[in-house]
């Protein structure tokens, strides 16, 4: 159940990933529209932050290519936001939450330029947007797991990209600070902006997203929310792992299935 | 008794400049988890410092510097490759490289013996006690002064000089270094310019103190500085204060019980460490996290 669009924010082609010689991601072949929320769902290990890092250039994939505005990446840089996991950095570090935020201008300062007040003032509007304004002059090793994230999406926030790709923002975040984050990035996507989000839980991804991809080592399904959203999908993406569906889990260990085999 | 004549104050200049310029670039070393690898350049650079002093003929020339520069970022190189290519954990890594190209450097020292005026001890121990009698005389015979304190300024300058104008970048690749390549700015030149003043520094500072003591210079100053502050400004500052006061006390100390002045200056700065430890320790609320290894924050560690 693979839906293909016309004039794509982000095509990707045939991808293929491996990690020493056994592939992460399968003929990943999918084609996004531009100005929607959009969440990536799969269990653990199933190539969702792989897919994140091989659109960033992060991971070189084995074969295939990745397209974003019709353009290599190298091209629009700019005009691309990320948001990696919150453990992929040490929190010890010495800096302020202003610090931090106001990193995501330095693409656009380009080399040798320090950051103004035209910087600190985009930092400070981002803090603001996820309501971090009483924090601005914290250190980041004092901070919650929900202060980190939201001051890493003020990051990306402060890149002013078009096309925002997050790799687990809602890890070890309460749930007044994710429906908080999800309204922004709604908010967000009616602006026109794309945001792209790994995410495992299922309730909140039917709730907020525009569009589903749906992963497991192959792509298993992308299309709008709710044309993929079906037990069947989840199903084939999850297999034995799926928590919610209790009734189906059983019934897929009696067959002793598995997704890795369809 | 306590003196303080031009000498004394020459030797301890000297050693304050140097361990601020190691303190500087220790503070990056430190935060990118990559003090063991500054460890590292400064063994490996004696090949290069070694083949510099062949070809120039004199251990002034711009060829060991050179040489020493080549070999530092060739390490660097070494470890990174290995690490990621050939899936060998970093200390394994650091530990194989520095230590081959280290023999052989010694090797290469043995076999041109003959026409290298230039021994171990003189490199991993250093005397900066000799340098007031190694002075730069031009051809016309004016006496301009020690020549390693000259070295010294021209190495605080230029390491002052890089940190300032690639602060922000050094800021964002020690802190998130992904983040730095997705915004299109070039982390890894940043990283091997890193690399680069690590070496340099190091082959400016080995006749004067050594290779041990750098290697000190470049990790204790920080680690002690981290203990008390969590912003990264005050961090450099209390760093080149700590160098320069492991400099005074060393020298004071050293003279005091007639000993070696890079070792005593290496000693103060690991009492200094551990008291503060002692002191920072015994608040929970500040306690000091051991740097995690790199390799644990890599790609290919991390869940996919």
């Amino acid at each position: 159940m693979i839906t293909q669009v016309d004039n794509p924010i982000l095509e990707i082609h045939d991808l293929i990933v491996s990690y020493d010689q056994s592939p992460v991601l399968w003929n990943v072949d999918l084609s996004l529209p531009s100005g929607k929320l959009i969440g990536i769902l799969g269990p653990n290990g199933a190539g969702k932050s792989t897919l994140i890092k091989a659109i960033m250039g992060l991971v070189t994939p084995s074969s295939g290519y990745v397209k974003i505005f019709n353009e290599t990446l190298d091209q629009v840089r700019s005009r691309i936001s990320y948001v990696p996991q919150r453990e992929s950095v040490d929190w010890n570090f010495p800096a302020s939450v202003l610090d931090v935020v106001m990193m995501g201008t330095y693409g656009k300062l380009g080399l040798f330029k320090r950051p103004g007040k035209k910087e600190k003032d985009i930092a400070l509007s981002c803090l603001e947007k996820v309501g971090m304004m009483s924090f601005v002059n914290r250190q980041i090793s004092e901070l919650s797991g929900g202060q980190q994230q939201r001051v890493f999406i003020a990051r990306a926030l402060a890149q002013e990209a078009d096309l925002y790709l997050m790799d687990e923002p809602f890890a070890g975040v309460d749930m007044s600070t994710e429906t908080a984050i999800f309204h922004l990035l709604q908010e967000m996507a009616a602006q026109g902006k794309t945001v792209i989000v790994v995410h495992h839980d299922i309730h909140s991804a039917m709730n907020y997203f525009d569009w589903i991809i749906m992963l497991n080592l192959h792509l298993v399904a992308s299309g709008p929310n709710e044309h993929v959203m079906s037990e069947e999908l989840l199903r084939k993406t999850y297999g034995g792992k799926l928590n919610l569906l209790t009734k189906v889990t059983d019934l897929i260990k009696q067959k002793d299935f598995n997704p890795l085999k369809s | 008794m306590m003196t303080f004549d031009q000498n004394a104050f020459l030797i301890i200049f000297t050693a304050s400049l140097i361990a601020i310029s190691c303190g500087l670039l220790g503070v990056f070393m430190m935060l990118r988890k990559m003090s063991m690898t500054g460890d590292a350049i400064s063994h490996a650079v004696l090949p290069g410092i070694v083949i510099g002093f062949f070809i120039s003929g004199s251990q002034r020339g711009l060829e060991v510097i050179i040489g020493a520069g080549i070999l530092g970022i060739f390490a660097t190189l070494v470890i990174d490759w290995l690490r990621q290519k050939a899936r060998v954990q970093l200390d394994a890594s650091i530990g194989i490289t520095f230590t081959l190209l280290f023999a052989i450097g010694i090797i290469l020292i043995n076999l041109l013996a003959y026409k290298v005026d230039l021994d171990q001890e003189c490199v991993l121990y250093g005397e900066i006690a000799y340098l007031p009698i190694d002075l730069w005389i031009s051809d016309s015979g004016f006496n301009y002064g020690p020549r390693i304190t000259y070295l010294a300024v021209l190495n605080v300058a230029l390491v002052g000089g890089f940190i300032t104008l690639l602060f922000k970048e050094l800021t964002l690749t020690s802190f998130d270094e992904n983040f730095s390549t997705v915004m299109g700015l070039p982390s890894k030149t940043v990283n091997l310019a890193l690399m680069s003043m690590v070496s340099y520094t190091t082959v400016s500072s080995f006749e004067a103190v050594g290779a041990i003591l750098v290697v000190a210079l470049l990790v204790v100053p920080p680690s002690t500085a981290f203990l008390w502050t969590k912003k990264l400004m005050p961090l450099i500052k209390l760093t080149c204060g700590l160098g320069i006061f492991i400099a005074l006390s060393g020298y004071y100390l050293a003279y005091l019980v007639d000993s070696s002045i890079a070792g005593m200056m290496v000693a103060v700065s690991g009492v200094l460490f551990l008291a503060s430890v002692l002191i920072k320790g015994k608040r929970p609320k500040f306690t000091f996290e051991l740097p995690r290894s790199k390799n644990g924050l890599s790609l290919e560690d991390k869940q996919l």
